[in-house]
């Protein structure tokens, strides 16, 4: 269960993004050549009507697409590699938008693709498809962005776009934008912590502003004690060779030597498995199916570990998730693979801010009804919105009997759109 | 008239309105008669009356003052075991109303705490418990610890007859001036087994469609509630695409909220059907042993993300061995 968190704070990475395109700091080239591009647009005849702007993370490309949608007053219409699964998707969200004019107070309008490279080699081909035919209608300039545009599945798309390439940003360009934040912020801090954590970030401005925020949190003057807070960048790099060694281990042995790390944090491989087995094993339904049998197995280990304090079990749980997820009686021939972090993680952080404002209208209706607010959302929901649907004034009637006010029904019944459309 | 939810409006309020457990009921009666009783375990599946056994033993414990003596906490919704405790403990600070020498503190969903958790839960209920009795309410009491387990007197709560489920609906409908037919009942009880919040709930939408519930009303009702992702989700994995299946079970799982075992069930009877998953290399036989080791495996371990993609991954080499054989 979680404890209270601390007070949200918009990210300073967001708070502090450069308004104008001049701004953006370092990557002088790709800067000229992105204005080129714009340029050619606000004369109305660019050669290529979409950009890839590709480079390391926290290196600018999202940022100077941010810039530009506030320098100009275009409307900025920001989709994210998640959001572009499939063709539908894609369409619902942007095809209206393309046809239609500016909406009111806004000069034009900039797309924003992020993270192409996330969606290229594993979802169906139809979100790619759909892109394409997106950057040939389109009427406004589409931005897509890559930390790697060489994906041979991006070649089609590279071919219609005008590429350019972001550099990590120099260190001294870090801690120059590190000081001017602390400034603004009022925060005190000597110049070997900020140049600490402008080497730690290796050139990724994003992580280096969000270390800052981090280690700031609720302080005004920082030491370089403070830096302790601070998780080694690196970490998930490691990450990244750990599942590598234990996905494509050509013996047990070598798939167990993973355990041997003395910082392994077994919980994040386990997720971080169960992320990146159907893409490694892609061509071997087997192998997907024997090596999520293992992971079921170290899951079960885990839990019967913690719940009944039997420590012994740990090296059966790591034995599974390592050797055990190798051992698959098919194994498909070995492709590289560019790992992802799980997506789960991912998506129940997000989950968890929107459930929080449904469970604050919902809390009282369920404590009539005494369930919790997650039951009442499967358990009671889905029948009451059939009732409301069928005949309002009852549905609405009942509504009021579990202390829901009218004006929040649309609260309620938003976060289940999707599901009864 | 005021309208409300039939859960609610038709809830037993004392022990004696309850119908059914009656191994249950007759010794909850007997606490009620000695005012005194040990701390609680109410274990069993969803909308077998566990709440409800709970409240009507709080209602007949100290009647009119019952809500003043009862504090009721769900799991899942408290921030913490923090939070429980110094609820509990800001509670427990002031005597019993009445003539019962206890306060209740009934604790809902307490499967849902992780093991850390119930330690510290086990050490509350220690240091409160001179005035306070416990009643945990939990589907599986094999995920409450073993300390726990062995301070609370463990009440097994069995899954509802088909025939008290069905005269219990048709006793409903009986008041809210609606028919429901015999195939009607039957398509109910398809749905919802032995959970009779869900058999309500679903005999309520059905009838806002029409006050003359038929099976396909409640066909109708029940296509509206259940999530289509599940249909998809199982199309996705036979046809060998894991990656497809994923996202649906994510849906279902991050966005609508289903736990895994709301997911198994929902697998489980299309499994049953024998429509959507028919396949020549795995009999009917085969398939059920696949989802209820699935089942088994879900109350065993804690990521139903890995445990159902464990199923989903075994379906989709059956389905494709069957194309090729």
């Amino acid at each position: 269960m979680s404890t209270s968190e601390p007070r949200l704070e918009v990210p300073w990475a967001e708070k502090y993004r450069p308004s104008k395109i001049a701004e953006v700091v370092n990557n002088e080239d790709a800067k000229k050549k992105y204005v080129a591009w714009i340029n050619a647009w606000l004369r109305g005849k660019p050669q290529k009507k979409a950009a890839l702007l590709y480079g390391p993370p926290g290196s600018g490309k999202t940022s100077i697409v941010h810039a530009t949608a506030r320098e100009f007053n275009w409307e900025l219409i920001e989709l994210n590699a998640s959001d572009v699964r499939s063709r539908e998707a894609l369409r619902q969200r942007v095809s209206g938008a393309l046809d239609t004019g500016s909406v009111f107070g806004y000069q034009g309008k900039i797309i924003l693709l992020d993270e192409v490279d996330g969606i290229s080699t594993r979802e169906d081909a139809g979100g790619l498809q759909a892109i394409l035919e997106l950057i040939e209608k389109t009427r406004w300039p589409i931005v897509l962005t890559a930390n790697d545009p060489w994906d041979p599945k991006l070649r089609t798309l590279r071919d219609a776009c005008e590429l350019i390439e972001f550099k990590k940003i120099g260190k001294r360009d870090v801690v120059k934008v590190l000081e001017s934040i602390c400034q603004k912020e009022k925060i005190e801090c000597p110049k070997e912590v900020l140049s600490a954590i402008a080497d730690n970030s290796k050139g990724d401005l994003r992580a280096a502003i969000n270390d800052l925020q981090s280690i700031a949190l609720g302080k005004k003057t920082l030491s370089i004690a403070d830096l302790q807070v601070l998780g080694d960048r690196a970490e998930q790099e490691n990450m990244f060779e750990i599942v590598r060694t234990v996905l494509t281990a050509k013996s047990p042995e070598q798939a167990l030597s993973v355990t041997r790390l003395p910082s392994l944090d077994y919980e994040m491989l386990l997720q971080w498995l169960s992320e990146n087995i159907p893409y490694q094993y892609e061509q071997s339904l087997q192998a997907i199916a024997d090596a999520y049998n293992a992971l079921s197995w170290a899951d079960i280990m885990l839990s019967r570990m913690k719940r009944e304090q039997q420590w012994s079990l740990l090296s059966y749980a790591l034995e599974l998730m390592t050797a055990g997820v190798s051992s698959s009686r098919e194994r498909p021939p070995f492709k590289f693979v560019k790992y992802s972090f799980p997506e789960k993680i991912r998506i129940l952080a997000r989950q968890k801010e929107k459930f929080e404002e449904y469970r604050k209208v919902v809390r009282e209706a369920s404590s009539r009804l005494h369930v919790s607010t997650s039951k009442f959302r499967t358990e009671v929901q889905p029948y009451l919105q059939v009732i409301l649907e069928e005949d309002e004034e009852e549905g609405k009637m009942i509504l009021r009997s579990l202390g829901i006010p009218e004006n929040k029904i649309n609260v309620v019944f938003k976060t289940e759109e999707k599901a009864h459309s | 008239m005021v309208e409300e939810l039939w859960v609610e409006k038709y809830r037993p309020r004392s022990l004696d309105e309850i119908v059914d457990q009656e191994e249950i009921v007759k010794r909850l009666k007997e606490f009620v008669k000695q005012k005194n009783m040990p701390h609680l375990l109410f274990a069993g599946p969803p909308g077998t009356g566990k709440t409800t056994a709970a409240l009507a033993l709080a209602h007949d414990l100290y009647g009119d003052y019952w809500r003043d003596n009862t504090l009721e906490l769900n799991a899942s919704d408290e921030r913490g075991i923090d939070v429980i405790r110094s609820r509990i403990k800001d509670y427990a600070r002031t005597l019993p109303l009445g003539d019962v020498p206890f306060k209740l503190v009934i604790l809902d969903e307490a499967d849902n705490m992780t093991g850390d958790a119930q330690q510290a839960l086990r050490r509350t209920m220690e240091l409160f418990s001179k005035n306070t009795r416990f009643i945990l309410i939990a589907n599986y009491a094999s995920k409450i610890i073993e300390p726990i387990q062995s301070r609370c007197a463990v009440f097994r709560f069995q899954p509802l007859p088909k025939g008290d489920a069905f005269s219990r609906l048709k006793w409903i409908a009986k008041n809210e001036g609606i028919t429901v037919d015999e195939q009607a009942l039957e398509a109910i009880w398809e749905e919802s087994q032995g959970d009779l919040r869900k058999a309500i709930n679903t005999l309520q939408a059905a009838s806002a469609i029409s006050k003359n519930v038929t099976e396909e009303v409640v066909y109708a009702a029940l296509g509206r509630v259940k999530p289509r992702e599940v249909k998809e989700m199982i199309e996705s994995a036979l046809r060998g695409d894991i990656i497809g299946a994923r996202d649906k079970l994510r849906v279902l799982l991050y966005n609508y909220g289903l736990s895994g075992i709301d997911i198994i069930r929902y697998i489980h009877r299309e499994v049953l059907s024998q429509k959507s998953i028919k396949l020549d290399e795995a009999t009917l036989a085969d398939l059920l042993v696949l989802v209820a080791e699935a089942n088994y495996r879900i109350v065993e371990g804690s990521d139903d993300e890995i445990q159902l993609m464990a199923l989903l991954s075994k379906l989709a080499v059956l389905a494709n061995k069957s194309k090729k054989g």
